[in-house]
């Protein structure tokens, strides 16, 4: 074995890039995470809320950024790019450059007293040139790390940031340097562009002024961007009443050179204007679009609500001609085709859907890496293989290979870890940091000696708060028998006087009052954890985000204020304990429920790590449904990639297979289930449910009783053996699917509908192809075949929302009477084949699998994941994961980079030896609990059980699994008895915090 | 136990009456959206404090009636807006609890509209500052809470 | 107008121009009565703000006069006064009154003769523009309040004050900047706070539109909306309440909200 690095680094810092990172980072393995701007957060940090469940986007995602830069095993490089990588997999070396930021990265304490001096104003690229900023400043407000940089272009160098910085943390002449870093591995997550729709000339955007595009109305939107969130004309500031999104701006459009299609615009558009009209009374939403690619979990749901509940009017097939702006009143003409007519009508403001396209250096990032691109200048990756380029060793996440939503980036950075993984599994905990402390002082039982540190943050708190008397104050309270004040509390410097003091005065509690416990609780606790004190026994007042800076103007009230928050931080400490956080082993085995290609994969994915994989299957073989897909996809048959998977699983020693077997019970919690099969009891350390989909059986258009009458997949197999003769052929989409019983877009019908219509015409030119479908969701880069098929000669029908074409037979002939909405009359056709495009439909057994797994399913019959967005594998039960069909119909490509994904977070859990279980977590007491059960229901982790008492047979109590608790509290607002308590948060503490915000208060 | 002068709440119903308001703020939220206001600079009245639990549900009605009888004159509850919390579905929980703790409260005859719920995001930095500002307001037209005079009277 | 007096205040440094004023009389050189005379011991002391209010205040013109370049008492300060002279001369030009009522010239301790010529000259020229306009115009005034509270900004007190280290010794990285390069700064930082200054004066007491604030300080619609967008990030300026579709604005008091 050749030395492996146990390092990776990840370029780029976007939502995949982070989610890579804290994978790898928690699988073992060190990380760099470099970033080509100052913060990471990429731009889903610009979003206001994320589709299709409305959440706020910085809400979702600030704690992430927050962990990634945390993170002792992810070290971030900002300001940074990849100059070339060297060596072989395992092995690479890694020449950075990292540019300066001119700002000392160590010293800055993110306080921004400089940008509020600093007289040179830019526009604000974050706000995309809507607001202004600072040549001395941070991305955005929350930005990981928070450390301010030089604009050197905009600066004139006047020196007065040097001049305010308390913290000396300006040095104009850093210098920018070369690093050279070896690692294992390299997953390249750049991300994007958007499109420049300047190059749209006809739309007129950059000359009329309420032409916006959809990221620029993003920050619109956003209650942090330039209107505070509310919608206002650019031109003069009135409130829009109609406004136009018009899709496909730079995708799916050959002059411009983009054919593919962007795949997000759909729902970011039907996002943006549902938000649009919640944040702004009046304002009518219109949409211009050619088809609505609603194909993710719960989109077409969105995209009806979008209609029936917001009155967003939706123009289908429309595409825009022009826009024309009136020159007094600047607002906008649209000219456009709809239904076979050319219409005009006027609007207030335009919002563009731009496209995404590769990063603009992506060519020169390609060439330095020794990558390929596609044609389309995204990252070259096969559908076999989706998170691998060209170069072994090197991945990709994310949009870089193809534009694609946040959960599908978010599952590929899993996936892409899992991979990058298995290449240095065998260096795995070997670069990894591992803090000693100094063992822990026991205070029970002390008198309480807190001691308080009051921060000056620079003038941040000093400036409004008279620091001094809030300190004398302090001192004055019961138990407080040390207080300073200090200029940065943060500073390196004042944890070493923390520490001293601790010792000196023998503290047995710390209070720090200076900013939020957001950001710096974890590092004033470890502080005194290097002094010997549990970090359960620090409070924090924050008297600077929610007092100095909220009160500016009146510094009396500010000061009284801050020595009310002290008095309450103090108040809870004195109650505060020590809280041991438990250990639990950790079983390092997985079991994956179904053998079809995510399956498959998945339990692939974790033997090649080293851990051994039991995999469960119902049938008597591997494969799924891939062995139903024979024709060539992809340059290879889905079906040989099978047996391909099939080959490597039989040879692998790491997996246990077990055909004809099901899953029979599961009991325990993460580290540690106990999944019962037929005939077996399995201990794994973590699930991963792949249980699959199955294709729907239509009960309509005489299928069954008329062999005319097939399905694709039948269509397929039959084409694949040359034996499909039809010279008409009739196909219809939507069959089963987006109907009043199954509402959902089945999202790979189109696709598939389109393959074979391709093979058929290639098998036979003369052969005529109908496509009847209301959209045609070709998204991505599919929209090829879509294209191709239109230049082969097939012919797309399109019919309106709410119908279905009709089928009569007729003697023998088959006819089906089809609205047309172009020629907006009756089509008829004779068909002597008619191919149903038969939806998926949820495995049946997910149900009871969720059952046993005490996971949840989502309206639809599939599993719910815990998180829409940001855990897209993951299951609200800890230690539990889902991947392909079972989650949502897909295609193989996302199938397989979702089973990587599932796999990779199954291995943060079984790579470990131990997990530490929350400190902040649910506690019962016993004597007083009776097991009356009302905090079980309330419970969103399952981590609650009523079980007898052994001690007591008459009575029944609450227990709390401490793997599976996640400390939010609410089952102790709900206990009617006061048995149950949060620690940390416990009951006296909440009431000594409450008690001491009067008067009097102690 | 020793506590030196502080701030005059509740001395009688006057022109300089000041209101104390406890504000409970959920830690992935609506604390983040205070910060922001922070961050951002918003300016609001200082008759607030903010008391942090990591889930709205956690706000036991207790501690809002504890708050009162202390002399609290008003309670605002923030949380994450449905569908955003953390911890999944807390917050719903939490509608629930605040709802039937208003009608409680009107029955014991003392105004519901002491206690407000809302919705703050981690963005909505100038939607705290006007939450802060309205429940001051709003408070201050209510005027002090009864239950400080009863105490007064007490001791 | 013939019979119009116009009152002009002098300021005259220490150690050149009060020099040279006396010397003027010392030679019964004769000028106009119609000057006032405040002596500073460097002109460098004289604030924009300070002539800006006198104008403003009713002042017909007002006259700064210092040492010649390289000729300074205290080294360099007629270099800065220079600067913040150029500073409010430019305010004074977007307030809409007549920068004639603004002079600034060197007159040294020997220099008697250009004293009592400048001074006649002047009080000739005022003459000629006829009375400072704010008693009738309260537009002005709110214009020229607008240019005082402009001039007292961090941001062009720091450009001004940085002005002569940038442009000739080099600045902390060692450059020397174009003059014209921070000229044009100087005139868009000018040019932002005074409009800024403009609006939060107008709004003041009464809620304003963004196309309302257009006409006032005579920019584009689009343009005085970044203003709004600026001066809102500051939290100097907030929504006050919306009429149909137009949202109206009012400054923020200081004191909170």
């Amino acid at each position: 074995m050749t030395n492996k690095v146990g390092a990776v680094m990840v370029v780029g810092g976007g939502i995949s890039g982070v989610q890579a990172a804290l994978d790898m980072a928690d699988s073992g393995f060190k990380v760099y995470l470099v970033e080509k701007k100052a913060s990471i957060g990429g731009t889903m940090a610009q979003l206001d809320k994320t589709f299709p469940t409305n959440d706020c986007s910085m809400c979702i995602m600030a704690p992430k950024l927050v962990a990634a830069g945390r993170h002792q095993n992810i070290e971030l490089i900002t300001n940074a790019e990849v100059e070339m990588i060297q060596g072989v997999p395992g092995d690479f070396m890694v020449t950075l450059k990292k540019n300066t930021l001119r700002v000392d990265e160590e010293k800055c304490t993110g306080c921004g007293e400089c940008a509020i001096k600093c007289p040179i104003e830019t526009s604000d690229e974050y706000n995309e040139g809507m607001k202004k900023r600072k040549a001395i400043y941070v991305m955005y407000p929350q930005a990981v790390p928070l450390v301010f940089c030089i604009d050197k272009n905009k600066c004139i160098g006047c020196g007065i940031c040097h001049e305010e910085c308390k913290a000396k943390a300006i040095v104009y002449d850093k210098k920018s340097e070369a690093l050279e870093i070896p690692v294992g591995a390299v997953i390249l997550c750049p991300g994007f562009e958007e499109f420049d729709a300047r190059l749209k000339k006809e739309y007129g955007y950059g000359s009329y002024k309420n032409v916006v595009t959809s990221i620029e109305f993003e920050r619109i939107l956003s209650a942090t961007g330039p209107f505070f969130g509310m919608v206002l004309r650019p031109s003069d500031g009135e409130v829009p009443k109609k406004v136009a999104f018009i899709q496909c701006v730079g995708s799916r459009d050959e002059k411009v050179g983009n054919t593919y299609c962007s795949s997000v615009c759909c729902m970011y558009a039907i996002k943006e204007a549902i938000i649009a009209g919640e944040h702004t009374e009046g304002l009518k939403p219109y949409i211009f679009f050619m088809d609505i690619r609603a194909v993710g979990k719960e989109f077409e749901d969105y995209r009806e609500r979008a209609e029936k509940e917001y009155g967003i009017t939706m123009y289908r097939g429309a595409r825009v001609a022009s826009v024309e702006e009136d020159p007094l009143t600047k607002n906008l003409t649209l000219r456009y085709s709809y239904e076979g007519e050319s219409r005009s009508e006027d609007f207030d403001m335009v919002v563009l859907s731009v496209g995404l396209k590769p990063p603009e250096d992506a060519d020169k990032l390609a060439k330095r890496l020794g990558i390929k691109l596609n044609k389309h200048g995204f990252c070259d990756t096969s559908i076999y293989d989706p998170l691998s380029t060209s170069r072994p060793g090197i991945f990709v996440s994310g949009a870089f290979a193809a534009p694609k939503d946040i959960p599908t980036s978010v599952a590929e950075a899993s996936g892409v870890a899992s991979k990058a993984g298995a290449i240095i599994a065998p260096a795995r905990n070997t670069l990894v940091v591992k803090q000693s402390f100094p063992e822990e002082i026991a205070v029970e039982g002390q008198e309480p000696r807190i001691g308080v540190f009051v921060c000056h943050c620079g003038i941040n708190i000093g400036g409004t708060v008279k620091v001094p008397k809030v300190v004398e104050y302090a001192k004055t309270l019961p138990s407080v028998v040390y207080a300073e004040e200090n200029l940065y509390t943060c500073s390196s410097d004042a944890q070493e006087r923390i520490k001293e003091k601790i010792k000196e005065n023998n503290l047995n509690r710390v209070v720090v009052a200076s900013c939020t416990p957001r950001t710096h609780e974890p590092l004033f606790q470890n502080t005194i954890k290097e002094a010997g004190l549990n970090t359960f026994l620090f409070e924090m007042a924050n008297i600077r985000d929610q007092c100095s800076w909220i009160h500016m103007h009146e510094p009396e009230k500010a000061t009284e204020k801050a020595k009310d928050l002290v008095r309450m931080a103090v108040a809870k400490s004195r109650l505060l304990e020590p809280l041991k956080t438990s250990r639990l082993e950790v079983n390092h085995a997985a079991v994956v429920i179904g053998g079809g290609l995510a399956g498959m994969t998945a339990a692939l994915d974790i033997a090649d790590q080293g851990f051994s994989v039991h995999l469960v299957e119902k049938t008597g073989h591997l494969g799924g449904y891939l062995a139903k897909l024979p024709l060539v996809e992809g340059g290879m048959k889905p079906k040989d990639h099978m047996d391909h998977l099939i080959k490597r699983i039989r040879e692998s020693k790491n997996i246990t297979v077990h055909l004809n077997n099901e899953v029979k019970d599961v009991t325990g919690f993460i580290g540690n289930f106990k999944v019962k099969l037929k005939d077996v009891e399995l201990d794994a350390g973590t699930i991963i449910a792949a249980t699959g989909g199955l294709e729907y059986k239509p009960t309509e258009y005489l299928y069954g009783q008329d062999p005319r009458v097939m399905t694709q997949l039948e269509l397929e197999d039959k084409l694949a053996h040359k034996t499909f003769h039809g010279k008409n052929v009739v196909m219809i989409q939507c069959v089963g699917s987006r109907n009043e019983q199954v509402k959902y877009c089945s999202r790979i019908c189109c696709a598939h509908a389109i393959k074979n219509a391709i093979e058929i015409k290639k098998q036979s030119p003369t052969t005529n192809v109908y496509v009847l479908h209301k959209d045609i969701r070709t998204y991505g880069f599919r929209e090829d075949l879509y294209r191709e098929a239109g230049q082969l000669g097939v012919n797309f029908l399109r019919f309106p929302e709410g119908t279905m074409p009709k089928l009569e037979k007729k003697g023998d002939n088959l006819e089906i009477v089809v609205p047309d909405v172009m020629l907006r009359e009756d089509v008829l056709l004779k068909p002597d084949a008619l191919v149903l495009s038969t939806g998926v439909r949820p495995n049946p057994d997910n149900v009871e699998i969720a059952k046993l797994m005490k996971v949840c399913g989502s309206k639809d019959g599939y599993f719910l994941e815990a998180h829409m967005k940001l855990r897209p594998v993951d299951f609200a039960t800890e230690g539990i994961f889902l991947a392909g069909l079972a989650h949502w119909p897909k295609f193989i490509d996302e199938v397989i980079a979702q089973a990587s994904g599932a796999a990779a977070r199954a291995m943060t859990i079984i790579s470990k030896d131990q997990l530490e279980t929350e400190g902040i977590i649910a506690a019962v007491n016993d004597d007083v609990c009776n097991g009356c059960g009302i905090c079980d229901p309330v419970c969103e982790y399952k981590a609650i059980v009523i079980v007898q008492d052994p001690s007591n047979p008459d009575k029944r109590k609450a227990v709390i699994n401490e793997g599976l608790c996640k400390g939010c509290g609410a089952c102790v607002a709900a206990c009617p008895s006061g048995a149950m308590e949060q620690k940390g948060f416990k009951n006296d503490q909440m009431y000594a915090i409450i008690d001491a915000a009067f008067t009097g208060g102690k | 136990m020793s506590t030196t002068t502080v701030q005059k709440t509740a001395t009688k119903e006057g022109e300089d009456w000041q209101p104390l308001i406890i504000t409970f703020c959920c830690n992935w939220c609506s604390y983040a959206g205070a910060d922001l206001a922070g961050v951002s600079r918003l300016q609001m009245p200082t008759n607030f404090r903010v008391i942090r639990t990591m889930c709205s549900a956690r706000v036991d009605p207790e501690f809002v009636l504890r708050a009162f009888s202390k002399g609290a004159d008003g309670v605002l509850v923030l949380g994450c807006h449905p569908a955003d919390c953390h911890y999944i579905g807390g917050n719903y929980r939490t509608r629930r609890r605040i709802a039937l703790l208003r009608m409680l409260l009107e029955q014991y005859g003392f105004d519901p509209d002491r206690l407000k719920l809302e919705w703050v995001s981690a963005s909505e930095g100038p939607k705290f500052q006007q939450t802060i500002t309205d429940f001051v307001k709003e408070i201050k037209e209510i005027g002090p809470n009864p239950l400080k005079e009863d105490q007064v009277e007490e001791h | 107008m013939s019979d119009f007096e116009p009152k002009v205040i002098v300021f005259l440094c220490n150690w050149c121009s009060y020099a040279g004023a006396d010397l003027a009389g010392v030679s019964r050189y004769q000028y106009p009565t119609n000057i006032r005379t405040v002596r500073v011991m460097c002109s460098t002391r004289v604030s924009p703000h300070i002539v800006l209010e006198l104008l403003k205040d009713g002042a017909d013109g007002v006259i700064v006069t210092g040492c010649h370049p390289g000729d300074c008492h205290y080294i360099n300060g007629n270099y800065y006064t220079e600067k913040r002279m150029d500073l409010a001369q430019r305010l004074l030009k977007m307030t809409g009154m007549e920068p004639e009522r603004l002079k600034l010239d060197w007159v040294s301790a020997s220099e008697g003769e250009k004293f009592s010529h400048l001074i006649q000259e002047f009080v000739t020229k005022l003459k000629e523009i006829g009375p400072n306009p704010v008693s009738k115009d309260k537009k002005l005034v709110t214009r020229l309040e607008a240019a005082v509270d402009a001039s007292k900004y961090f941001r062009l007190k720091v450009l001004t004050g940085k002005d002569i280290n940038l442009t000739s010794k080099g600045n902390v990285y060692g450059e020397t900047l174009k003059l014209e390069s921070l000229d044009e700064i100087m005139a868009k930082a000018t040019e932002d706070e005074y409009r800024n200054s403009l609006i939060l004066q107008l709004t003041n007491h009464k809620a304003y539109s963004v196309k309302e604030l257009a006409t006032e300080i005579g920019e584009p619609t689009d343009k005085t909306l970044e203003h709004v967008v600026s001066l809102r990030a500051k939290n100097m300026l907030a929504l006050d309440h919306i009429e149909g579709t137009t949202p109206k604005y009012k400054a923020i008091t200081i004191g909170g909200a």
